[in-house]
C-alpha cells in the first residue's frame, strides 16, 4: 500500500516536473518518460561520453604541438594515442584547461566519463583526400605518429601543420560523423533503439531520446546557450566569458553543460563573420531541441510515423546546416590561404618563415574541414574528387613543391611543382565550388569579394544605354 | 504590385543619377538649352521657351511611340535581364584566368599611390565603356543583321531625351552584354594588378567622368537643340550637334559620328564628321515609310521580319553554295573515273 502510494506521488512528481521542464529553454532537463522505469532518476538528458571524446580530441590537438623533433617521437606518440584510442587510467584534461577568468570544473576524463575514445567512433571509410590509399581511421594514425616525430607539430618540408590537420578532421571524422550518419540516421528508424524501449538494459531514457542526446552531443552546444547571439557563443567557446558560461552560478564552468566544443564553436563563428546573413547555431539549436521536445511528449510510447518523419525532418535540417558549416569553414580558409600567398609575395628572411607558418596553419585547417566535409553521410562524389584535386594533398611549398603522393615506405612523395599563382586559383575556385554546391552565406575571407563590391557599385545596367 | 511600385518600377530612371533622363540632369539640360538660344543663337525668351517646349515635337506621333517603347521596354527588360549572363560570371572568369597566366604579377601595381589608382580605374573604365559602345553601334550600322535591329531608334523623326529609349529590345539585350564584357573586362583586371585599393570616384555614386557627359547636356543629343563645340572640342568629345548629325537623313551624314561621349574613336577611324550650321537637319530613314516611325507593332515586329527575310536569303545562298560545291567535286570525280577507264 505505501509502496503504491510512493509510485502515484513519484508520478505526480514526475508530471509537475515535466510541465516546468517542458518550459525551460535550454536543452533539458527532460523528464522520464519511460514506461514501467521505477528508479528515482527525474532526467534523461545524457551526452557525457560525447563531452569526453570533444576534450579528447581537443587534448590530443594540443599534444600534436608537443614534438620536439624526433627525440620525443615514441613517448608523444605513445601519449596521443592513449586519447585517441583511449585508456583505463584516467587521464589528465590538457585542454580545455582553466585559465584566469574561467575555471573549468573538470580536470581529468574520469570526472566527465570513464572508458571513452575516439577511435572507436571514428570514420573508417575511403579517404581519398589523403595519401596513400589509406581508411579514414589510418589516416589519422598516420598523422598522429607524424605529429609525434615533428618540431612543434609542424612539418615546414611538405608545409604539414599536424595540430590543425588532426583537430579539424577529427571534427568531422568523428562527430560529424557520428551524429550525421549514425544518431540522425539509422538510429531513427522504427525498428533500432525504438522510443518504447530503453536505449540498453537498465537506463532510465528510451533509444529515441538517448540517441537524439548523443547527436546533440557530439555538436557540442552548450545546454543554456538557446537563442543566444553568436557573439556570446563565441566568447564561451573561446573561455572569454565566464558569465555567460557558467548558468548555474557555481564559479566553474562545467564542461558536460556549460561549455562550447568545436563544431558548435564553427557555427557561431560563421554566424558572426563575413556577410553575418547566417544562423547556423540558433536553427540547429531550434532543431536539436524541437526534436527533444517531441521524443518527449511522445511520452515512452513508439514514435508513430509521422512522429518519426517530422523528426527526420528536424534531423534533416541539422545535418544540412553542419554541413553547411564545413563548408563555410572550407571557404573561409581557402581564403585565408589566398591572401597569405600574397602576403608571402612580397616577404623574405625571417618574416617570409613566419608567414608561411601562418599560411601552412591556415591550409592545416582547410585540409582538415575538407577532410570533415567527406567523411559525412552522404558521399559527396564528383564534387569531393574535385576539390581534393584543387586543395591537393599538400601545400604549396617555399620551394613550389608540394605533396603529390606517398611511397611504399610511408614517406610523402613531392615530386611536382606549382606556381603560387596557380594555387591561388584553385583557392578561388574552392570558393566559388562551395557557393555553388552548398550555397554557403557567410562567406568569411572572400576573395572575390572586391570584384563583387565594385560591381555593385558600378552597376552595369546603368551604363546599357544605347545612341 | 501596388499603385506605387507600379509607379516606380516604370519611372525609377528618372530618380536614379546613374541613368541620361534622371531628373536632376534634365533640368541642367534645359538650363544649358536656354542659355545657348538666349546668348549664342540670340534667341528671345519666349521663342527660347517655344523652341525648347515646342509641342509638335514633344507629342509628335514619333515621340508618342517614344514614350510607349519606353514602358514597353521596361517590361521587356525586367524578364530579359536575369537571363543574360552576370557581371560577376565573368569578371570571375577573368580574374580567374589573370592567376593562371604565369607571366602575370598579382599586385604588380599595387604600390601605386591610391589617388592614382582610384584616377586610372575611373578613366579607364569610362574609356573602355565608350571604346565598346563606339564598335557596338559601329556594327549596328554595318552589319545587316544588326542594322534590321538598329532602324528602330534611327526611325524617329522627332528627337526628346525619351528618344535615348527608342530601341527595340533585342538591342538592348545586346548593349547590356557589351556593358558587362566591358566592365567584366576592366574590374578583374584592375583589381589583379593593382590590389584591393581600387575604387572609383563619383558624383552622387557615378563615375564622375559619366556624371559630367550626363551633366553637360547628354539629353540634348537627342533633342533638337542644336549645341555645337568648338572644332577642336569636337575632335575629342562629341557635341549634340554631331549625333544630331548621326540621326540626320541627307545621305552625306549616312554612316558618321558612332561616338557616345568621345569622337576620338569617330576621328581615329574615319567616321568623324563635325557639327554643320547649315540650318535644319531632318532626323528619321527615308527607307521607312511614312507613318510607320508612330506605330509600335511595326517597330517590334518588322526588325524580326527582316533579320527572317536576311537569314532565308542567306540560307538559301549557303545551300546553291554547298551544291554547287557537291555538283563540282562530283564532276571531278566522273572526269577521274572516266580517265581511270581509259
Amino acid at each position: 500500500m505505501i509502496m503504491k502510494k510512493l509510485k502515484v506521488t513519484t508520478a505526480i512528481i514526475a508530471v509537475a516536473l515535466s510541465g516546468t521542464m517542458a518550459l525551460s529553454d535550454g536543452y533539458g532537463p527532460f523528464p522520464v518518460t519511460l514506461k514501467g522505469y521505477s528508479g528515482d532518476k527525474t532526467n534523461t538528458v545524457s551526452y557525457s561520453g560525447q563531452i569526453a571524446r570533444h576534450v579528447l580530441e581537443q587534448s590530443l590537438k594540443k599534444l600534436a604541438g608537443k614534438g620536439n623533433g624526433g627525440g620525443n617521437a615514441a613517448d608523444l606518440e605513445a601519449q596521443m594515442l592513449s586519447y585517441f584510442n583511449g585508456s583505463d587510467d584516467d587521464l589528465p584534461i590538457i585542454a580545455p584547461k582553466s585559465k584566469d577568468g574561467f575555471k573549468i570544473k573538470q580536470t581529468s576524463l574520469h570526472q566527465i566519463s570513464k572508458g571513452k575514445n575516439i577511435s572507436g567512433k571514428f570514420y573508417d571509410g575511403a579517404m581519398p583526400a589523403w595519401p596513400g590509399n589509406m581508411s579514414g581511421k589510418d589516416v589519422a594514425y598516420n598523422m598522429i605518429a607524424m605529429a609525434a616525430k615533428s618540431n612543434k607539430g609542424f612539418d615546414a618540408d611538405t608545409g604539414y601543420d599536424w595540430a590543425q590537420l588532426i583537430s579539424k578532421y577529427t571534427m568531422g571524422a568523428m562527430a560529424y560523423n557520428q551524429a550525421v550518419d549514425n544518431y540522425l540516421d539509422e538510429k531513427l528508424s522504427a525498428e533500432k533503439k525504438p522510443n518504447n524501449k530503453p536505449y540498453k538494459d537498465g537506463v532510465h531514457y528510451t533509444g529515441k531520446e538517448h540517441s537524439w542526446d548523443e547527436a546533440f552531443g557530439y555538436w557540442g552546444a552548450a545546454a543554456h546557450q538557446h537563442g543566444f547571439n553568436p557573439n556570446k557563443v563565441y566568447e564561451i567557446a573561446k573561455m572569454k566569458n565566464q558569465g555567460v558560461a557558467d548558468k548555474n552560478g557555481d564559479g566553474m564552468v562545467d564542461l558536460k553543460s556549460e561549455y562550447v566544443f568545436g563544431p558548435c564553436y564553427y557555427a557561431a563563428a560563421f554566424d558572426r563573420s563575413g556577410t553575418k546573413s547566417t544562423n547556423y547555431t540558433n536553427t540547429m539549436f531550434d532543431a536539436f531541441l524541437d526534436g527533444r521536445k517531441l521524443i518527449t511528449a511522445a511520452a515512452g510510447d513508439a514514435l508513430s510515423d509521422s512522429e518519426r518523419s517530422q523528426l527526420k525532418a528536424y534531423a534533416a535540417t541539422i545535418e544540412e546546416n553542419w554541413e553547411k558549416v564545413l563548408a563555410e569553414a572550407v571557404f573561409k580558409y581557402a581564403g585565408s590561404v589566398y591572401k597569405d600567398i600574397n602576403k608571402m609575395k612580397d616577404l623574405s628572411g625571417d618574416d617570409l618563415n613566419k608567414a608561411y607558418r601562418t599560411y601552412a596553419k591556415h591550409w592545416g585547417e582547410l585540409k582538415g574541414f575538407a577532410m570533415a566535409m567527406q567523411s559525412g553521410k552522404s558521399n559527396l562524389g564528383a564534387t569531393a574528387t574535385k576539390m581534393n584535386e584543387l586543395i591537393g594533398f599538400g601545400p604549396v611549398t617555399l620551394n613550389n613543391s608540394y605533396v603529390t603522393g606517398m611511397d611504399s615506405n610511408g614517406n610523402f612523395v613531392m615530386d611536382r611543382k606549382k606556381s603560387w599563382s596557380d594555387y591561388q586559383l584553385h583557392m578561388l575556385k574552392i570558393q566559388q565550388m562551395m557557393v555553388d554546391q552548398f550555397s554557403v552565406k557567410a562567406r568569411a575571407n572572400d576573395g572575390l569579394n572586391d570584384l563583387q563590391a565594385l560591381t555593385d557599385k558600378l552597376d552595369s545596367a546603368s551604363s546599357a544605354e544605347t545612341d | 504590385m501596388d499603385d506605387i511600385n507600379i509607379i516606380e518600377f516604370f519611372l525609377s530612371d528618372f530618380i536614379n543619377p546613374k541613368k541620361r533622363v534622371f531628373t536632376g540632369y534634365l533640368i541642367l539640360s534645359v538650363v544649358l538649352a536656354s542659355l545657348w538660344l538666349l546668348f549664342v543663337k540670340r534667341q528671345s525668351l519666349q521663342s527660347t521657351f517655344k523652341k525648347i517646349f515646342d509641342r509638335k515635337i514633344l507629342w509628335s506621333g514619333s515621340a508618342k511611340a517614344d514614350y510607349k517603347l519606353f514602358l514597353v521596354n521596361r517590361v521587356f527588360t525586367f524578364f530579359i535581364s536575369p537571363l543574360l549572363i552576370s557581371q560577376v560570371a565573368i569578371s570571375t572568369a577573368i580574374y580567374m584566368f589573370l592567376h593562371s597566366v604565369d607571366s602575370f604579377n598579382q599586385n604588380f601595381f599595387a604600390s601605386t599611390p591610391t589617388s592614382i589608382i582610384i584616377a586610372l580605374f575611373t578613366i579607364t573604365l569610362f574609356v573602355v565603356d565608350d571604346f565598346t559602345k563606339y564598335i557596338v553601334h559601329r556594327w549596328m550600322h554595318k552589319i545587316p543583321l544588326l542594322w534590321a535591329i538598329h532602324k528602330v531608334h534611327h526611325s524617329a523623326k522627332t528627337m526628346t531625351p525619351i528618344t535615348v529609349y527608342r530601341v527595340h529590345p533585342l538591342e538592348g539585350v545586346l548593349f547590356s552584354l557589351r556593358s558587362v564584357f566591358a566592365q567584366g573586362l576592366v574590374i578583374p583586371s584592375f583589381l589583379f594588378f593593382f590590389g584591393n585599393a581600387v575604387d572609383l570616384y563619383t558624383i552622387v555614386g557615378v563615375n564622375i567622368l559619366v556624371f559630367f557627359f550626363h551633366a553637360t547636356g547628354s539629353n540634348l543629343r537627342h533633342s533638337h537643340i542644336d549645341i555645337a563645340y568648338w572644332k577642336w572640342l569636337e575632335h575629342i568629345l562629341i557635341s549634340p550637334s554631331q549625333h544630331q548629325v548621326h540621326h540626320s537623313i541627307a545621305e552625306e551624314h549616312y554612316d558618321k559620328n558612332f561616338g557616345a561621349a568621345l569622337a576620338i574613336w569617330d576621328w581615329v577611324f574615319g567616321s568623324l564628321h563635325l557639327s554643320e550650321n547649315k540650318g535644319k537637319v531632318f532626323f528619321g530613314l527615308d527607307t521607312y515609310e511614312s507613318g510607320k516611325e508612330s506605330r509600335i507593332k511595326d517597330l517590334y515586329l518588322e526588325p524580326i521580319y527582316e533579320i527572317a527575310k536576311i537569314l532565308k536569303t542567306f540560307c538559301i545562298k549557303l545551300v546553291s553554295r554547298l551544291l554547287n560545291w557537291l555538283s563540282l567535286i562530283r564532276d571531278l570525280f566522273l572526269v577521274q573515273i572516266k580517265k581511270n577507264k581509259s
